[in-house]
Protein backbone atom coordinates (compact mmCIF):
# COMPACT_ATOMS: atom_id res chain seq x y z
CA UNK A 1 0.00 0.00 0.00
CA UNK A 2 1.25 3.35 -0.81
CA UNK A 3 2.17 6.01 1.83
CA UNK A 4 -0.94 8.20 0.35
CA UNK A 5 -3.46 6.05 0.13
CA UNK A 6 -2.30 5.15 4.21
CA UNK A 7 -2.89 8.54 5.19
CA UNK A 8 -5.80 8.81 3.30
CA UNK A 9 -7.47 5.75 5.25
CA UNK A 10 -6.16 6.59 8.25
CA UNK A 11 -7.54 10.55 7.92
CA UNK A 12 -11.19 8.96 6.83
CA UNK A 13 -10.68 6.57 9.58
CA UNK A 14 -9.70 9.62 11.87
CA UNK A 15 -12.67 11.63 10.78
CA UNK A 16 -15.39 8.84 10.72
CA UNK A 17 -17.87 11.28 12.61
CA UNK A 18 -17.64 13.94 10.74
CA UNK A 19 -18.69 12.33 7.27
CA UNK A 20 -21.38 10.86 9.99
CA UNK A 21 -22.70 14.62 10.16
CA UNK A 22 -22.05 15.75 6.74
CA UNK A 23 -24.20 12.16 5.53
CA UNK A 24 -26.86 12.93 8.31
CA UNK A 25 -27.49 16.02 7.25
CA UNK A 26 -27.65 16.01 3.64
CA UNK A 27 -30.26 13.00 3.60
CA UNK A 28 -32.09 15.00 6.38
CA UNK A 29 -32.03 18.02 4.07
CA UNK A 30 -33.24 16.42 1.72
CA UNK A 31 -35.73 13.82 3.40
CA UNK A 32 -36.74 16.02 6.35
CA UNK A 33 -39.63 18.67 5.39
CA UNK A 34 -38.29 22.40 6.26
CA UNK A 35 -34.93 21.02 7.41
CA UNK A 36 -33.00 22.43 4.97
CA UNK A 37 -33.18 26.48 6.02
CA UNK A 38 -29.76 28.46 7.76
CA UNK A 39 -32.21 28.96 10.93
CA UNK A 40 -32.45 25.40 11.70
CA UNK A 41 -28.43 25.36 11.16
CA UNK A 42 -27.99 27.78 13.50
CA UNK A 43 -30.49 26.93 15.87
CA UNK A 44 -28.61 23.55 16.07
CA UNK A 45 -25.52 25.01 16.50
CA UNK A 46 -26.89 27.25 19.24
CA UNK A 47 -28.92 23.86 21.34
CA UNK A 48 -25.87 21.82 21.20
CA UNK A 49 -23.84 24.33 23.28
CA UNK A 50 -24.76 24.02 26.58
CA UNK A 51 -23.86 19.91 26.01
CA UNK A 52 -20.94 20.96 23.96
CA UNK A 53 -19.02 22.81 26.36
CA UNK A 54 -20.01 20.22 29.17
CA UNK A 55 -18.78 17.32 26.83
CA UNK A 56 -15.13 18.96 26.44
CA UNK A 57 -14.28 18.95 29.90
CA UNK A 58 -16.10 15.07 30.13
CA UNK A 59 -13.91 14.03 27.36
CA UNK A 60 -11.01 15.37 28.43
CA UNK A 61 -11.25 13.46 31.93
CA UNK A 62 -12.41 10.57 30.02
CA UNK A 63 -9.32 10.75 27.38
CA UNK A 64 -6.87 10.62 30.80
CA UNK A 65 -8.71 7.09 32.04
CA UNK A 66 -11.37 8.14 34.47
CA UNK A 67 -14.54 9.16 34.61
CA UNK A 68 -16.97 12.02 35.48
CA UNK A 69 -20.67 11.62 36.19
CA UNK A 70 -20.37 15.08 38.20
CA UNK A 71 -20.81 17.47 35.28
CA UNK A 72 -24.37 17.29 34.85
CA UNK A 73 -25.41 18.43 38.90
CA UNK A 74 -22.18 20.98 38.43
CA UNK A 75 -23.21 22.78 36.11
CA UNK A 76 -26.34 22.75 37.66
CA UNK A 77 -24.97 24.43 40.73
CA UNK A 78 -23.09 26.54 38.61
CA UNK A 79 -26.18 28.29 37.03
CA UNK A 80 -27.95 28.46 40.51
CA UNK A 81 -25.27 30.27 42.20
CA UNK A 82 -25.59 32.77 38.86
CA UNK A 83 -29.28 32.79 39.59
CA UNK A 84 -29.52 33.02 43.12
CA UNK A 85 -26.73 36.32 42.98
CA UNK A 86 -27.95 38.31 39.85
CA UNK A 87 -31.61 37.24 39.06
CA UNK A 88 -33.96 40.36 40.21
CA UNK A 89 -36.90 37.94 41.08
CA UNK A 90 -37.69 34.39 42.63
CA UNK A 91 -35.06 33.81 44.74
CA UNK A 92 -33.18 35.93 43.00
CA UNK A 93 -30.72 38.76 45.29
CA UNK A 94 -30.38 41.08 42.18
CA UNK A 95 -26.75 41.92 43.07
CA UNK A 96 -25.94 44.54 41.31
CA UNK A 97 -22.62 46.01 39.91
CA UNK A 98 -21.18 49.24 39.10
CA UNK A 99 -20.34 49.55 35.96
CA UNK A 100 -23.12 47.34 34.91
CA UNK A 101 -20.87 45.62 32.06
CA UNK A 102 -18.79 44.26 35.00
CA UNK A 103 -21.65 41.83 35.57
CA UNK A 104 -20.68 39.96 32.55
CA UNK A 105 -17.13 38.84 33.61
CA UNK A 106 -17.48 38.41 37.69
CA UNK A 107 -20.48 35.89 37.30
CA UNK A 108 -18.76 34.00 34.58
CA UNK A 109 -15.62 34.07 36.91
CA UNK A 110 -18.07 32.65 40.07
CA UNK A 111 -19.72 30.03 37.91
CA UNK A 112 -15.88 28.69 36.37
CA UNK A 113 -14.69 29.11 40.48
CA UNK A 114 -18.12 26.86 41.71
CA UNK A 115 -17.25 24.59 38.79
CA UNK A 116 -13.63 23.68 39.48
CA UNK A 117 -14.19 23.65 43.18
CA UNK A 118 -16.31 20.83 42.46
CA UNK A 119 -14.07 19.42 40.02
CA UNK A 120 -10.82 19.91 42.46
CA UNK A 121 -13.24 17.53 45.49
CA UNK A 122 -13.55 14.95 42.79
CA UNK A 123 -9.84 14.82 41.99
CA UNK A 124 -8.84 14.71 45.61
CA UNK A 125 -10.81 11.43 46.36
CA UNK A 126 -10.07 10.09 43.11
CA UNK A 127 -6.38 10.92 42.74
CA UNK A 128 -4.84 11.54 46.68
CA UNK A 129 -7.53 9.45 48.27
CA UNK A 130 -7.47 6.68 45.50
CA UNK A 131 -11.00 6.05 45.28
CA UNK A 132 -12.88 5.21 41.97
CA UNK A 133 -13.70 7.87 39.85
CA UNK A 134 -17.15 6.29 39.28
CA UNK A 135 -18.24 6.12 43.22
CA UNK A 136 -16.72 9.51 43.66
CA UNK A 137 -17.92 11.53 40.52
CA UNK A 138 -21.56 9.27 41.19
CA UNK A 139 -21.64 10.93 44.45
CA UNK A 140 -20.89 14.33 43.56
CA UNK A 141 -23.63 13.87 40.74
CA UNK A 142 -26.11 13.21 43.67
CA UNK A 143 -24.75 15.64 46.28
CA UNK A 144 -23.95 18.65 44.82
CA UNK A 145 -27.76 18.36 42.83
CA UNK A 146 -28.59 17.90 46.64
CA UNK A 147 -27.24 20.97 47.05
CA UNK A 148 -28.91 22.93 44.31
CA UNK A 149 -31.85 21.76 45.60
CA UNK A 150 -31.24 22.69 49.36
CA UNK A 151 -29.68 26.35 48.37
CA UNK A 152 -32.67 26.94 46.02
CA UNK A 153 -34.77 25.66 48.78
CA UNK A 154 -36.54 24.02 45.23
CA UNK A 155 -37.69 27.41 43.79
CA UNK A 156 -36.03 29.19 41.43
CA UNK A 157 -34.65 32.21 40.15
CA UNK A 158 -35.78 34.54 37.07
CA UNK A 159 -34.91 37.57 35.04
CA UNK A 160 -30.96 37.75 35.11
CA UNK A 161 -29.67 41.50 34.29
CA UNK A 162 -29.80 42.59 30.72
CA UNK A 163 -26.11 43.13 30.88
CA UNK A 164 -25.79 39.83 31.64
CA UNK A 165 -28.44 38.49 28.90
CA UNK A 166 -26.94 39.95 25.55
CA UNK A 167 -24.56 36.78 26.20
CA UNK A 168 -27.60 34.72 24.87
CA UNK A 169 -29.26 37.16 22.76
CA UNK A 170 -27.03 39.02 20.61
CA UNK A 171 -26.07 37.15 17.24
CA UNK A 172 -22.77 37.85 15.53
CA UNK A 173 -23.23 37.27 11.42
CA UNK A 174 -26.38 35.43 11.85
CA UNK A 175 -25.45 32.90 14.33
CA UNK A 176 -25.76 33.29 18.09
CA UNK A 177 -23.11 34.58 20.03
CA UNK A 178 -23.85 31.22 22.19
CA UNK A 179 -22.94 28.80 19.44
CA UNK A 180 -19.83 31.33 18.34
CA UNK A 181 -18.69 30.39 22.50
CA UNK A 182 -19.00 26.74 22.25
CA UNK A 183 -16.92 27.14 18.69
CA UNK A 184 -14.59 28.89 20.73
CA UNK A 185 -14.58 26.14 23.76
CA UNK A 186 -13.71 23.60 20.92
CA UNK A 187 -11.01 25.50 19.13
CA UNK A 188 -9.19 26.63 22.51
CA UNK A 189 -9.20 23.15 23.94
CA UNK A 190 -8.36 21.03 20.46
CA UNK A 191 -5.37 23.37 20.42
CA UNK A 192 -4.73 22.84 24.60
CA UNK A 193 -5.09 19.08 23.96
CA UNK A 194 -3.68 18.59 20.57
CA UNK A 195 -0.16 21.41 20.62
CA UNK A 196 0.37 21.48 24.56
CA UNK A 197 2.33 19.39 26.63
CA UNK A 198 -0.68 19.20 29.15
CA UNK A 199 -2.80 18.18 26.07
CA UNK A 200 0.17 16.20 25.50
CA UNK A 201 0.40 14.35 28.75
CA UNK A 202 -3.62 13.55 29.59
CA UNK A 203 -2.90 11.32 26.39
CA UNK A 204 0.16 9.80 28.42
CA UNK A 205 -1.63 9.23 30.96
CA UNK A 206 -4.79 7.75 29.75
CA UNK A 207 -2.57 5.29 27.83
CA UNK A 208 -0.26 4.19 30.44
CA UNK A 209 0.14 6.02 33.72
CA UNK A 210 3.33 3.78 34.63
CA UNK A 211 5.25 4.88 31.97
CA UNK A 212 4.65 8.70 32.55
CA UNK A 213 5.24 8.30 36.44
CA UNK A 214 8.78 6.39 35.42
CA UNK A 215 9.10 9.07 32.89
CA UNK A 216 9.13 11.55 35.42
CA UNK A 217 5.58 12.89 34.71
CA UNK A 218 3.65 13.91 37.47
CA UNK A 219 0.91 12.01 36.53
CA UNK A 220 -1.42 12.99 39.39
CA UNK A 221 -0.95 16.36 38.61
CA UNK A 222 -2.65 15.64 35.49
CA UNK A 223 -5.34 13.62 36.65
CA UNK A 224 -6.51 15.93 38.97
CA UNK A 225 -6.26 18.84 37.07
CA UNK A 226 -8.36 17.13 34.07
CA UNK A 227 -10.80 17.00 36.93
CA UNK A 228 -10.78 20.62 37.74
CA UNK A 229 -10.61 21.27 33.92
CA UNK A 230 -13.94 19.18 33.64
CA UNK A 231 -16.10 21.57 36.83
CA UNK A 232 -14.92 24.69 35.43
CA UNK A 233 -16.53 23.41 31.94
CA UNK A 234 -19.51 22.18 33.42
CA UNK A 235 -19.36 25.63 35.61
CA UNK A 236 -19.09 27.31 32.04
CA UNK A 237 -22.10 25.51 30.64
CA UNK A 238 -24.28 25.92 33.82
CA UNK A 239 -23.62 29.98 33.71
CA UNK A 240 -24.32 29.45 29.47
CA UNK A 241 -27.98 27.94 30.80
CA UNK A 242 -28.91 30.27 33.50
CA UNK A 243 -27.98 32.36 30.59
CA UNK A 244 -30.64 31.25 28.18
CA UNK A 245 -33.42 30.61 30.71
CA UNK A 246 -32.49 33.96 32.25
CA UNK A 247 -32.38 32.02 35.27
CA UNK A 248 -32.15 28.99 37.23
CA UNK A 249 -34.53 26.54 38.75
CA UNK A 250 -33.61 23.34 41.00
CA UNK A 251 -34.07 20.69 38.26
CA UNK A 252 -32.28 22.12 35.18
CA UNK A 253 -30.26 20.38 33.56
CA UNK A 254 -31.34 17.54 34.27
CA UNK A 255 -30.27 14.74 31.64
CA UNK A 256 -27.37 16.53 30.29
CA UNK A 257 -25.60 14.46 31.27
CA UNK A 258 -26.25 11.21 29.06
CA UNK A 259 -26.16 13.50 25.83
CA UNK A 260 -22.86 14.34 26.49
CA UNK A 261 -21.60 10.82 27.71
CA UNK A 262 -23.48 9.89 23.88
CA UNK A 263 -21.48 13.05 22.38
CA UNK A 264 -18.39 11.69 23.94
CA UNK A 265 -18.59 8.09 22.56
CA UNK A 266 -20.13 9.00 19.20
CA UNK A 267 -17.50 11.24 18.80
CA UNK A 268 -14.54 8.74 19.46
CA UNK A 269 -13.44 8.68 22.33
CA UNK A 270 -12.62 5.63 23.94
CA UNK A 271 -13.97 4.71 27.16
CA UNK A 272 -10.75 3.09 28.02
CA UNK A 273 -8.94 6.34 27.84
CA UNK A 274 -6.06 7.54 25.82
CA UNK A 275 -7.98 7.51 22.53
CA UNK A 276 -9.93 10.34 20.55
CA UNK A 277 -9.64 14.32 20.09
CA UNK A 278 -12.08 16.73 20.75
CA UNK A 279 -13.22 18.10 17.52
CA UNK A 280 -14.83 14.35 17.08
CA UNK A 281 -16.83 15.14 20.14
CA UNK A 282 -18.10 18.75 18.49
CA UNK A 283 -19.30 16.59 15.48
CA UNK A 284 -21.05 14.21 18.00
CA UNK A 285 -22.69 17.17 19.33
CA UNK A 286 -23.71 18.59 16.14
CA UNK A 287 -24.82 15.12 15.02
CA UNK A 288 -26.98 14.13 18.13
CA UNK A 289 -28.87 17.84 17.57
CA UNK A 290 -29.28 17.34 14.47
CA UNK A 291 -31.33 14.22 14.75
CA UNK A 292 -32.66 16.18 18.16
CA UNK A 293 -34.30 18.50 15.51
CA UNK A 294 -35.03 16.55 12.54
CA UNK A 295 -37.51 14.02 15.09
CA UNK A 296 -39.18 17.07 16.17
CA UNK A 297 -39.68 18.43 12.64
CA UNK A 298 -41.12 15.24 11.47
CA UNK A 299 -43.51 15.88 14.40
CA UNK A 300 -42.83 12.44 16.48
CA UNK A 301 -43.62 12.00 19.62
CA UNK A 302 -40.35 13.01 21.56
CA UNK A 303 -40.47 9.33 23.54
CA UNK A 304 -38.39 8.16 20.23
CA UNK A 305 -36.04 10.49 20.17
CA UNK A 306 -34.17 8.15 23.36
CA UNK A 307 -34.97 5.24 21.56
CA UNK A 308 -32.96 6.76 18.78
CA UNK A 309 -30.24 8.19 20.73
CA UNK A 310 -29.93 5.37 22.68
CA UNK A 311 -29.42 3.47 19.48
CA UNK A 312 -27.09 5.77 18.27
CA UNK A 313 -24.62 5.63 21.19
CA UNK A 314 -24.84 1.62 20.45
CA UNK A 315 -23.86 1.81 16.80
CA UNK A 316 -21.25 4.14 17.89
CA UNK A 317 -19.70 2.06 19.79
CA UNK A 318 -19.82 -0.72 18.00
CA UNK A 319 -18.25 1.51 14.74
CA UNK A 320 -15.41 1.81 17.12
CA UNK A 321 -14.91 -1.73 17.08
CA UNK A 322 -15.33 -1.91 13.53
CA UNK A 323 -12.73 0.80 12.41
CA UNK A 324 -10.08 -1.04 14.83
CA UNK A 325 -10.45 -4.10 12.67
CA UNK A 326 -10.86 -2.03 9.68
CA UNK A 327 -7.19 -0.70 10.46
CA UNK A 328 -6.19 -3.66 11.65
CA UNK A 329 -6.84 -4.97 8.02
CA UNK A 330 -6.19 -2.07 6.18
CA UNK A 331 -2.82 -0.81 7.37
CA UNK B 1 39.06 13.84 46.95
CA UNK B 2 36.13 13.96 44.80
CA UNK B 3 37.57 12.29 41.72
CA UNK B 4 38.07 9.13 43.45
CA UNK B 5 34.14 8.81 44.27
CA UNK B 6 32.81 6.65 42.79
CA UNK B 7 29.34 7.57 40.66
CA UNK B 8 27.08 5.39 42.27
CA UNK B 9 27.40 3.44 45.90
CA UNK B 10 25.03 1.49 47.85
CA UNK B 11 25.30 1.10 51.27
CA UNK B 12 23.66 -1.86 53.47
CA UNK B 13 20.60 -1.11 51.21
CA UNK B 14 17.76 -3.23 52.78
CA UNK B 15 14.60 -3.69 51.85
CA UNK B 16 11.92 -5.51 53.12
CA UNK B 17 8.14 -6.17 51.80
CA UNK B 18 6.05 -7.06 55.16
CA UNK B 19 8.02 -10.31 56.53
CA UNK B 20 9.72 -10.41 53.89
CA UNK B 21 13.26 -9.55 52.94
CA UNK B 22 13.72 -9.03 49.20
CA UNK B 23 17.32 -7.26 50.03
CA UNK B 24 19.07 -7.86 53.12
CA UNK B 25 22.01 -5.43 52.88
CA UNK B 26 23.41 -5.13 49.26
CA UNK B 27 26.94 -2.82 49.19
CA UNK B 28 28.11 -2.28 45.03
CA UNK B 29 29.92 0.45 43.64
CA UNK B 30 29.05 2.06 39.69
CA UNK B 31 32.32 3.95 38.15
CA UNK B 32 32.06 6.07 35.48
CA UNK B 33 32.28 4.51 32.09
CA UNK B 34 31.39 1.09 33.84
CA UNK B 35 29.41 -1.87 32.72
CA UNK B 36 28.30 -4.04 35.39
CA UNK B 37 26.12 -6.77 34.42
CA UNK B 38 23.76 -7.79 37.49
CA UNK B 39 22.85 -11.16 37.62
CA UNK B 40 21.09 -13.67 39.92
CA UNK B 41 18.34 -16.18 40.19
CA UNK B 42 14.92 -15.18 39.93
CA UNK B 43 13.72 -13.59 42.60
CA UNK B 44 17.09 -12.64 43.84
CA UNK B 45 16.31 -9.78 44.46
CA UNK B 46 17.79 -7.83 41.05
CA UNK B 47 14.21 -6.16 40.35
CA UNK B 48 13.67 -4.79 43.28
CA UNK B 49 17.62 -3.54 43.63
CA UNK B 50 16.57 -1.41 39.98
CA UNK B 51 13.17 0.04 41.22
CA UNK B 52 14.90 1.24 44.58
CA UNK B 53 18.04 3.09 42.80
CA UNK B 54 15.35 4.16 39.92
CA UNK B 55 13.46 5.43 42.68
CA UNK B 56 10.25 3.60 42.15
CA UNK B 57 10.90 2.19 45.41
CA UNK B 58 12.48 3.48 48.58
CA UNK B 59 14.66 1.46 50.41
CA UNK B 60 13.77 0.18 54.35
CA UNK B 61 17.46 0.75 55.29
CA UNK B 62 20.65 1.66 53.52
CA UNK B 63 22.01 4.88 51.62
CA UNK B 64 22.30 5.42 48.33
CA UNK B 65 25.16 7.84 47.72
CA UNK B 66 25.53 9.40 44.10
CA UNK B 67 29.14 11.45 43.10
CA UNK B 68 29.87 11.32 47.28
CA UNK B 69 26.12 12.99 48.04
CA UNK B 70 23.70 11.02 49.36
CA UNK B 71 20.66 10.92 47.62
CA UNK B 72 16.92 9.45 48.60
CA UNK B 73 14.63 9.31 45.75
CA UNK B 74 10.98 9.55 46.28
CA UNK B 75 10.04 8.72 43.16
CA UNK B 76 11.54 8.42 39.57
CA UNK B 77 11.27 11.51 38.84
CA UNK B 78 13.89 12.83 41.77
CA UNK B 79 16.26 9.88 39.95
CA UNK B 80 15.62 11.21 36.64
CA UNK B 81 16.91 14.60 37.77
CA UNK B 82 19.95 12.55 39.47
CA UNK B 83 20.60 11.41 36.19
CA UNK B 84 19.42 7.97 36.38
CA UNK B 85 18.02 6.73 32.92
CA UNK B 86 15.98 3.17 33.70
CA UNK B 87 14.91 0.87 30.71
CA UNK B 88 12.24 -1.61 32.31
CA UNK B 89 11.62 -4.82 31.61
CA UNK B 90 8.00 -4.07 31.05
CA UNK B 91 8.17 -1.69 28.71
CA UNK B 92 7.38 2.19 29.39
CA UNK B 93 5.89 2.80 26.04
CA UNK B 94 2.04 5.07 25.94
CA UNK B 95 0.94 2.74 22.86
CA UNK B 96 -1.51 5.00 22.16
CA UNK B 97 0.64 7.86 21.00
CA UNK B 98 3.39 8.07 18.62
CA UNK B 99 7.37 6.94 18.35
CA UNK B 100 8.21 11.22 18.77
CA UNK B 101 5.84 11.63 21.94
CA UNK B 102 6.77 8.59 23.54
CA UNK B 103 10.84 9.38 22.94
CA UNK B 104 10.56 13.03 24.44
CA UNK B 105 8.11 11.43 26.95
CA UNK B 106 8.60 14.05 29.70
CA UNK B 107 10.88 16.03 28.05
CA UNK B 108 9.04 17.95 24.80
CA UNK B 109 10.66 20.82 23.11
CA UNK B 110 8.45 23.46 23.74
CA UNK B 111 8.26 26.93 22.26
CA UNK B 112 6.45 29.82 24.46
CA UNK B 113 3.51 31.85 22.80
CA UNK B 114 2.36 34.37 24.67
CA UNK B 115 3.60 32.24 28.35
CA UNK B 116 1.34 28.98 26.64
CA UNK B 117 4.62 26.35 25.54
CA UNK B 118 3.68 25.04 22.88
CA UNK B 119 4.74 21.23 21.45
CA UNK B 120 7.47 21.82 18.74
CA UNK B 121 6.50 18.74 16.67
CA UNK B 122 9.34 18.97 13.66
CA UNK B 123 12.25 19.59 15.97
CA UNK B 124 11.28 16.70 17.79
CA UNK B 125 10.80 14.56 14.99
CA UNK B 126 14.19 15.78 13.48
CA UNK B 127 15.50 14.39 16.62
CA UNK B 128 13.54 11.44 16.76
CA UNK B 129 15.14 10.63 13.10
CA UNK B 130 18.29 11.12 14.16
CA UNK B 131 18.69 8.89 17.24
CA UNK B 132 16.70 6.07 15.29
CA UNK B 133 18.91 6.38 12.08
CA UNK B 134 22.33 6.30 14.87
CA UNK B 135 20.76 2.87 16.31
CA UNK B 136 20.38 1.50 13.19
CA UNK B 137 16.67 1.37 13.86
CA UNK B 138 14.16 1.34 10.97
CA UNK B 139 11.04 2.47 11.40
CA UNK B 140 8.46 3.21 8.79
CA UNK B 141 6.98 6.29 10.15
CA UNK B 142 7.65 8.04 13.55
CA UNK B 143 4.05 9.09 13.39
CA UNK B 144 2.68 5.42 13.81
CA UNK B 145 1.09 4.86 16.96
CA UNK B 146 3.49 2.19 19.21
CA UNK B 147 0.42 0.09 18.93
CA UNK B 148 1.39 -0.87 15.74
CA UNK B 149 4.78 -1.51 16.01
CA UNK B 150 6.42 -5.05 16.64
CA UNK B 151 8.10 -6.08 20.31
CA UNK B 152 11.49 -5.85 18.77
CA UNK B 153 10.75 -2.73 17.50
CA UNK B 154 9.29 -1.28 20.53
CA UNK B 155 12.35 -2.40 22.48
CA UNK B 156 14.46 -0.12 20.15
CA UNK B 157 12.60 2.57 21.10
CA UNK B 158 13.03 2.35 24.44
CA UNK B 159 17.30 1.54 24.12
CA UNK B 160 17.41 4.72 21.24
CA UNK B 161 15.73 6.87 24.25
CA UNK B 162 18.49 6.23 26.82
CA UNK B 163 21.02 6.89 24.58
CA UNK B 164 19.76 9.78 23.56
CA UNK B 165 19.44 10.90 26.87
CA UNK B 166 22.57 8.96 29.15
CA UNK B 167 22.24 10.82 31.78
CA UNK B 168 25.17 9.49 34.32
CA UNK B 169 24.06 6.25 34.97
CA UNK B 170 21.89 4.10 33.39
CA UNK B 171 20.10 0.81 34.40
CA UNK B 172 18.52 -1.35 31.88
CA UNK B 173 16.42 -4.43 32.84
CA UNK B 174 16.11 -6.87 30.79
CA UNK B 175 16.72 -4.93 28.04
CA UNK B 176 17.06 -7.62 24.99
CA UNK B 177 14.47 -10.18 25.76
CA UNK B 178 12.30 -9.08 22.57
CA UNK B 179 15.32 -8.40 20.55
CA UNK B 180 16.51 -10.78 17.69
CA UNK B 181 19.89 -11.61 17.12
CA UNK B 182 21.40 -8.99 15.10
CA UNK B 183 19.40 -6.18 17.45
CA UNK B 184 20.91 -7.57 20.52
CA UNK B 185 24.05 -7.11 18.79
CA UNK B 186 23.62 -3.52 18.09
CA UNK B 187 22.21 -3.39 21.76
CA UNK B 188 25.65 -4.50 23.18
CA UNK B 189 27.34 -2.30 21.16
CA UNK B 190 25.01 0.80 21.87
CA UNK B 191 25.97 0.07 25.85
CA UNK B 192 29.56 0.09 25.03
CA UNK B 193 29.06 2.90 23.09
CA UNK B 194 27.25 5.09 26.12
CA UNK B 195 29.35 4.02 28.56
CA UNK B 196 32.09 5.45 26.23
CA UNK B 197 30.80 8.74 27.08
CA UNK B 198 31.53 7.77 30.61
CA UNK B 199 28.42 7.19 31.44
CA UNK B 200 27.80 4.13 34.43
CA UNK B 201 25.91 1.13 32.84
CA UNK B 202 23.98 -1.80 34.75
CA UNK B 203 22.61 -4.17 33.08
CA UNK B 204 20.52 -6.90 34.73
CA UNK B 205 20.05 -10.14 32.47
CA UNK B 206 19.91 -13.92 32.48
CA UNK B 207 21.87 -14.99 29.51
CA UNK B 208 25.33 -15.62 31.05
CA UNK B 209 27.34 -14.79 27.46
CA UNK B 210 25.63 -11.37 27.25
CA UNK B 211 27.23 -10.76 30.42
CA UNK B 212 30.31 -11.45 29.62
CA UNK B 213 30.30 -10.07 26.04
CA UNK B 214 29.34 -6.40 27.18
CA UNK B 215 30.87 -6.28 31.06
CA UNK B 216 33.23 -5.02 32.99
CA UNK B 217 32.69 -6.36 36.13
CA UNK B 218 29.67 -9.27 37.25
CA UNK B 219 28.05 -8.67 40.46
CA UNK B 220 25.91 -11.63 41.59
CA UNK B 221 22.52 -11.34 43.98
CA UNK B 222 21.57 -14.31 45.53
CA UNK B 223 19.26 -14.13 48.40
CA UNK B 224 19.11 -10.41 48.75
CA UNK B 225 22.55 -10.41 49.40
CA UNK B 226 25.62 -9.58 47.21
CA UNK B 227 26.92 -13.33 46.47
CA UNK B 228 29.98 -12.21 44.12
CA UNK B 229 31.42 -8.96 42.61
CA UNK B 230 34.31 -9.75 40.32
CA UNK B 231 35.94 -8.86 37.21
CA UNK B 232 34.70 -10.10 34.29
CA UNK B 233 38.10 -10.75 32.63
CA UNK B 234 38.96 -12.77 36.44
CA UNK B 235 36.31 -14.75 35.83
CA UNK B 236 34.83 -18.04 34.26
CA UNK B 237 30.89 -18.98 33.35
CA UNK B 238 31.37 -21.62 35.65
CA UNK B 239 32.39 -19.71 38.91
CA UNK B 240 29.61 -16.75 38.36
CA UNK B 241 27.16 -19.90 37.80
CA UNK B 242 28.46 -21.48 41.05
CA UNK B 243 27.79 -17.95 42.72
CA UNK B 244 23.91 -17.48 41.45
CA UNK B 245 23.45 -21.07 42.89
CA UNK B 246 25.40 -21.59 45.55
CA UNK B 247 27.71 -23.84 44.42
CA UNK B 248 30.49 -22.89 45.54
CA UNK B 249 31.54 -19.59 47.05
CA UNK B 250 35.18 -20.00 45.44
CA UNK B 251 34.51 -16.67 43.25
CA UNK B 252 33.21 -14.60 46.23
CA UNK B 253 34.87 -11.43 47.20
CA UNK B 254 37.37 -11.61 44.47
CA UNK B 255 37.83 -7.75 43.72
CA UNK B 256 36.40 -6.75 46.79
CA UNK B 257 37.44 -4.41 49.92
Amino acid sequence: MTAARRATIEFLLDNLVWLMLIVVLIVFSLTVPHFFQFGIFTNILEQSTFVGVMAIGLAIVIISGNLDLSVESTAALSAMVTGLLFATQGIGLGLTLDPAWLLLPVSLGIAMLVGALIGFINGFFVVRVGMAAFIVTLASFIWVRGLVVAISGGRSAQRLPDAIRVVGTEDILGIPLLAWISIACFVIFSILMAKTPFGRYITLVGGNAEATYRAGINSNRILWSSFVVAGLLAGVAGWLLAIRTSGATANLGTGMLFNAFAAVVIGGISLKGGIGKLPGVYAGVLLLYSIHTAINLMGLPAHYTQVILGGLVLAAVLLDTLKLRLREKLL
Amino acid sequence: MPEKQPLLKLESICKHFGAIEALRGIDMEIDRGEVVALLGDNGAGKSTLVKIISGGLRPSSGRIVMEGEPQEFASPAEAKAAGIETVYQDLSLCTNADVVANFFMGREITRRYFGIPVLQERAMEAVVAQAMADGGTNIPSLRTNVEHLSGGQRQAIELNRFVHWGGKLVLLDEPFAALGVEQTRRGLEMIRHVAARGIGVVVITHIMAQAFQVADRIVVVRHGQVAGDVRTDETTTDQVIDMITGGSLSGAGKGRE
